[in-house]
């Protein structure tokens, strides 16, 4: 099997796993080296031949499977080829924590410059505008709301922007 | 990965350890930092780049042109990308709303976790 030390990162199985669901997991989890058709997968991994199909074409639109068509000259049927290309996963990854970092700032900025009120029975949160409107009353049920400190929150958000911009070597401010 | 750098000469090895500590280093300043000449310099991050050890970017940097050179993305800490045992939301979707529902249950998983 290609590709060992990749796929015995817990983080790159669970990308995995994501992309191609718990039906195509046995595909993407064993890559083989060089080309393979569809049916060989198929029949190597006692699979249905849908399943095999489903997870190649996911790897395909994410990248990490290319294919060429071979015409049989007699019957005119299409072969498919694939071959795996998870050499890019490390930077498809690296973009994934460039995504989730500037998604973290943004919500970091939300939740500081925001007041936020709770209602403890029907777990809903509120802005302070809405819950204004509400007469500080849920909607929902007609409770009371409290103000909700969301102190935790920013600190661990914080601390994992801290942590991604290091990893990243990206400067504080520079992605925005 | 492990057999390309067990290859490196003891020039490459030490300019790869100092590229991976400094998380990032501009090429005008890596050949004075491993104290080499500039040519060795670059002979050194072209063996590192083309080993795919390293990723070279160009830049412009005190008014030269020069590369920005980085650690390879497989070294990097994708544990980063989790939560508890959540993946980013993000990952295979082409939108990233930062106020989605599976985003703020990501950020709960974070502040209860740490």
């Amino acid at each position: 099997m290609a590709f060992d030390d990749l796929l015995e990162d817990p983080v790159i199985q669970k990308y995995l796993h994501e992309l191609v669901g718990p039906k195509g997991m046995p595909v993407a989890a064993a890559p083989p080296d060089g080309e393979v058709t569809d049916e060989e997968l198929a029949e190597e991994l006692g699979l249905e031949l849908n399943d095999v199909r489903r997870a190649l074409f996911i790897l395909y639109e994410n990248d990490l499977a290319s294919y060429r068509r071979l015409r049989d000259e007699d019957s005119g049927w299409l072969t498919y080829l694939w071959t795996f290309e998870y050499e890019k996963i490390p930077e498809q990854l690296q973009s994934e924590m460039h995504r989730l970092l500037d998604a973290l700032e943004e919500r970091e900025n939300y939740e500081k410059d925001n007041e936020f009120y709770l209602c403890e029975t029907c777990g809903i949160r509120f802005e302070f505008g809405e819950a204004m409107e509400f007469g500080f009353e849920c909607p929902e049920c007609g409770n009371p709301v409290e103000a909700m400190e969301n102190t935790r929150l920013v600190d661990a958000m914080e601390t994992r922007i801290e942590k991604l911009r290091d990893e990243l070597n990206v400067e504080h401010g520079q992605e925005a | 990965m492990a057999a390309a750098e067990a290859e490196l000469n003891e020039d490459e090895r030490a300019g790869l350890e100092l590229i991976r500590e400094s998380g990032g280093i501009h090429q005008s300043d890596f050949w004075k930092e491993l104290d080499v000449s500039s040519r060795k310099g670059s002979r050194i991050a072209d063996a590192l780049a083309d080993q795919e050890l390293i990723q070279r970017e160009e830049t412009v940097y005190n008014g030269h042109n020069t590369y920005y050179l980085t650690p390879a993305a497989r070294d990097l800490d994708f544990s980063l990308l989790m939560a508890g045992d959540m993946l980013s939301p993000f990952v295979g979707d082409d939108e990233v709303n930062a106020h989605s529902d599976t985003f703020s249950q990501f950020v709960m998983n974070l502040a209860y976790e740490e």
